[in-house]
């Protein structure tokens, strides 16, 4: 078999690892943090800052799975905040113990799966534009988040952002979810799943045509979209203590920007779980450089805009360079 | 027994009918040619078994037994697996997913074992091991590969999924001799092992090379099934066309044989090349309708599409009239005289959503420089052009969306007709019109080149094509193989070019 040259082993390097150019932006804005204020680089702002962006990592990573299959699902933060209300009602039902706050846990992830499973059947089944589909089902989910409790503010017991904010053995509780979240890409990038799942973002009727489960396959996408945005609520429960009817409806772009960020084409095909949860660090250090930088507050907004837009562009170039 | 059995298998697509009565009859251990003209029905028979289309009516039986096969996951549980013509690869997926992708899931585990893939790729990349050429590798995306080596994967996933019955829809077109001579190699191995094999070829050679039986479909039905060994091209293609070899030519409508005697050449292509087009050359004199066959998809449409500026690379020398044509865009082009008249109105024609008046004066706008537009003078223009194919319509002011697909594509002519070019394109004009309309349109096409107009015309339905053009160029796999005149311009001697050796 005739080997492929140096060049296209260099190319396949990087179409093996989308994420390398969002890494590099990464660094770079490190770097920036660190020299706009070199305390942003201390432990503890590192830790402060992936507690803030620990949910948008899994609101990213989430939504990567559904891009992958060439679907878009704009009812994440929806999901998000209706898991939220959910978790923390339950809690103050159930009496705040720490069974409760586990069985209530467990009950806001399967809502949050559901609310998945109920996306795939409505854009699958249904053969709707995953676009508007998911944008109806997310004011549906916020109904129902408004339902469940109408005004933000319901607190939760302190043992639980206690818990998220504090330290075991010496090392913040927020980078053991890390590594669990690192754990959980590190498999879920070697299943069987993402190859036919990539493959049928590809090209949806070869992979039709191939004798794959299209349906079951983007259904579980959704499914697994849902599961991940109900661990993002929970992370915005620890970092927020309280219950918020439409605490993650804002993040609902940040998470589509957040995966194509990671280098994921938002065509579907190709594309890395890591490299979302890059992204969402990214637009994290962007706000906080913004901050840093000292950005009078009247044009925040402004310059985290322009931010996003040259780290996307940075990104795209670098991209292109390469596949040249 | 035979492993496979068709029978009155029929499908319609509203009042269009597919495939009428199609029957066929596979044996264990043969190489079963499928032949038919253009839209005789075989693509549907071959989907109708890969499970991609559902029949209406008819029974299929596989080993003795009535099936149903509603999904090609259905067909794969039956044991059949196919060679898409236009591939089923996922072009950022490695060589070594994409031919294990079938079977992926079948075999327990959740997760994916990369040696394990590629031992089990390897015994099918194995007999093409001299003749992947540079660039093949296990790990590299297939959307890397050259068209070749992206059929030859295409080829592995098939054999991959180690079916009884194999479906091979064109597998050869892209392929050189060596990597054809290793695929036969491949055949004959299953053949040998008991194999079923239905291949579909434009490349006679192959078919009486590797082919047992076969089985032609004209318009839709079975017509016969006869032992290759018994029977000769000629007598394949007169069944295939219904008609005798030296045949009379079809009575072509006002035929205008003056032509050749003023060779005023309007268009001049030399070795034109662009992605589906092979190196193409020709000459096309003023008040010529030129005619492009052959199988579908042999480059007809890309040719004229290169023509217009619309393919992303192109080489070779064109002349407009005198001039040489220069840019590579539609711009370029229509500013040398070209026009460009698609069947797919939708994607290249109607700006839809807008008036009948917008839809016709846009060139003539663009080649006169208009900076502004006044709907009076240009509607006189515009009604002008528009009378010249009696085209129907309430108001220049209706949207376009109010005509029929004949008027649509009348207006879109007309278009054209306001700055009169040098040379029309025509790619499949007659799509989706009704007979009346296409008759309309073709004589005014007729009067147009009486005029001194040099029209291309390539269209999908062969009757058409003989009947109106003066002479037949016939394409195979992306070059032109024979020019068909006078006499010749016959299904026969059409279908006898299209599927000599390439």
């Amino acid at each position: 078999m005739s080997m492929p040259q140096s060049t296209s082993r260099q190319r396949s390097v990087f179409e093996r690892f989308p994420f390398i150019p969002a890494l590099g932006i990464l660094v770079a804005l490190l770097i920036l943090n660190g020299i706009a204020e070199p305390r942003s680089m201390s432990y503890g702002a590192i830790t402060g800052l992936i507690k803030t962006y620990l949910a948008l990592m899994f609101l990213a990573v989430a939504q990567s799975f559904v891009v992958f299959s060439a679907d878009i699902d704009l009812s994440v933060g929806a999901i998000l905040s209706l898991v939220n209300v959910v978790v923390v009602v339950l809690i103050e039902r159930l009496g705040g113990g720490p069974d409760s706050v586990l069985l209530a846990c467990l009950v806001g992830v399967l809502v949050g799966t559901l609310a998945g499973v109920f996306n795939g059947l409505v854009v699958v089944g249904l053969r709707l534009q995953p676009i508007v589909a998911t944008f109806a089902t997310g004011i549906v989910f916020t109904g129902l988040a408004l339902w469940v409790l109408p005004v933000a503010g319901m607190p939760v017991p302190q043992a639980f952002w206690r818990t998220y904010g504090g330290r075991i053995f010496e090392i913040p509780f927020v980078f053991y979810v890390v590594i669990l979240l690192a754990v959980f890409i590190w498999l879920a990038v070697r299943t069987k799943y993402i190859i036919e799942l990539m493959a049928v973002g590809d090209n949806r009727l070869a992979a039709y045509q191939s004798g794959l489960p299209v349906t079951r396959i983007r259904i579980k996408a959704f499914a697994l979209c849902g599961l991940l945005s109900a661990f993002a609520a929970l992370c915005i429960i620890g970092d927020t203590a309280s219950g918020d009817p439409v605490v993650g409806n804002a993040m609902t772009l940040y998470s589509v920007a957040a995966v194509v960020l990671g280098g994921t084409a938002l065509s579907g095909g190709s594309g890395s779980l890591l490299g979302s949860a890059i992204g969402a660090l990214i637009l994290g250090l962007i706000n906080s450089f913004v901050f840093f930088a000292g950005v009078s507050s009247e044009w925040q907004n402004f310059a985290q805009g322009v931010a996003v837009l040259v780290a996307l562009m940075a990104g795209v170039l670098v991209t292109r360079r390469i596949s040249k | 027994m035979p492993r496979l059995r068709l029978k009155g298998v029929s499908k319609r697509y509203g009042a269009t009918i597919a495939l009428g009565r199609g029957d066929l009859t596979l044996m264990s251990g043969e190489v079963h040619v499928l032949m038919g003209s253009n839209g005789s029905g075989k693509s549907t028979l071959s989907k109708i078994i890969a499970g991609s289309v559902r029949p209406d009516d008819g029974v299929i039986e596989c080993d003795g037994s009535v099936v149903t096969i509603p999904s090609p996951r259905a067909a794969r549980d039956l044991g059949i697996a196919v060679f898409y013509q236009e591939l089923s690869l996922a072009s950022h997926r490695s060589v070594v997913e994409n031919i294990c992708l079938p079977r992926l899931s079948g075999t327990g585990g959740l997760f994916r074992n990369r040696a394990g893939m590629a031992a089990a790729a390897a015994p099918f990349i194995a007999p093409f091991e001299s003749v992947l050429g540079d660039g093949f590798g296990l790990d590299v995306p297939v959307g890397r590969l050259r068209a070749d080596q992206r059929q030859l994967v295409e080829i592995m996933k098939t054999l991959a999924a180690e079916p009884d019955i194999f479906i091979f829809d064109e597998p050869t077109s892209a392929l050189d001799r060596a990597q054809v001579d290793c695929f036969m190699t491949v055949l004959r191995k299953l053949k040998a092992e008991g194999k079923s094999i239905i291949f579909i070829s434009h490349r006679m050679d192959e078919i009486f090379e590797i082919g047992d039986r076969v089985t032609i479909i004209r318009d839709g039905e079975t017509v016969s099934t006869s032992a290759l060994a018994d029977t000769s091209m000629d007598e394949i293609l007169r069944t295939m066309t219904g008609e005798e070899a030296p045949g009379p030519a079809v009575p072509a409508v006002a035929a205008a044989p003056h032509v050749a005697r003023q060779p005023s050449i309007k268009l001049k292509v030399s070795n034109l090349v662009a992605p589906g087009v092979n190196s193409v050359s020709f000459e096309l004199a003023a008040g010529e309708i030129l005619g492009f066959g052959g199988l579908h998809g042999q480059g007809q449409s890309a040719v004229l599409r290169a023509l217009f500026g619309t393919a992303p690379t192109r080489s070779g020398d064109i002349e407009v009239g005198a001039t040489r044509l220069k840019g590579n865009s539609p711009r370029a082009s229509i500013r040398e005289g070209l026009a460009y008249v698609s069947g797919d109105r939708a994607r290249d024609g109607v700006i839809d959503g807008r008036s009948i008046l917008e839809n016709t004066v846009p060139i003539y706008a663009l080649k006169n420089h208009l900076i502004t537009a006044s709907p009076r003078s240009l509607g006189t223009r515009a009604a002008d052009a528009l009378e010249q194919l009696q085209t129907k319509y309430q108001s220049l002011f209706h949207p376009i969306s109010s005509l029929s697909g004949g008027n649509q594509q009348k207006v879109i002519v007309s278009r054209w007709l306001m700055a009169p070019p040098q040379v029309m394109l025509l790619d499949d004009p007659t799509k989706g019109i009704d007979i009346a309309s296409k008759t309309e349109l073709f004589r005014v096409l007729r009067d147009l080149a009486a005029d001194g107009m040099a029209i291309l015309l390539y269209s999908s339905e062969d009757a058409e094509l003989l009947e109106n053009s003066d002479r037949v160029l016939v394409f195979n796999n992306g070059r032109t193989v024979r020019e068909l005149r006078g006499d010749e311009r016959t299904r026969y001697h059409l279908y006898h070019a299209a599927y000599e050796a390439a």
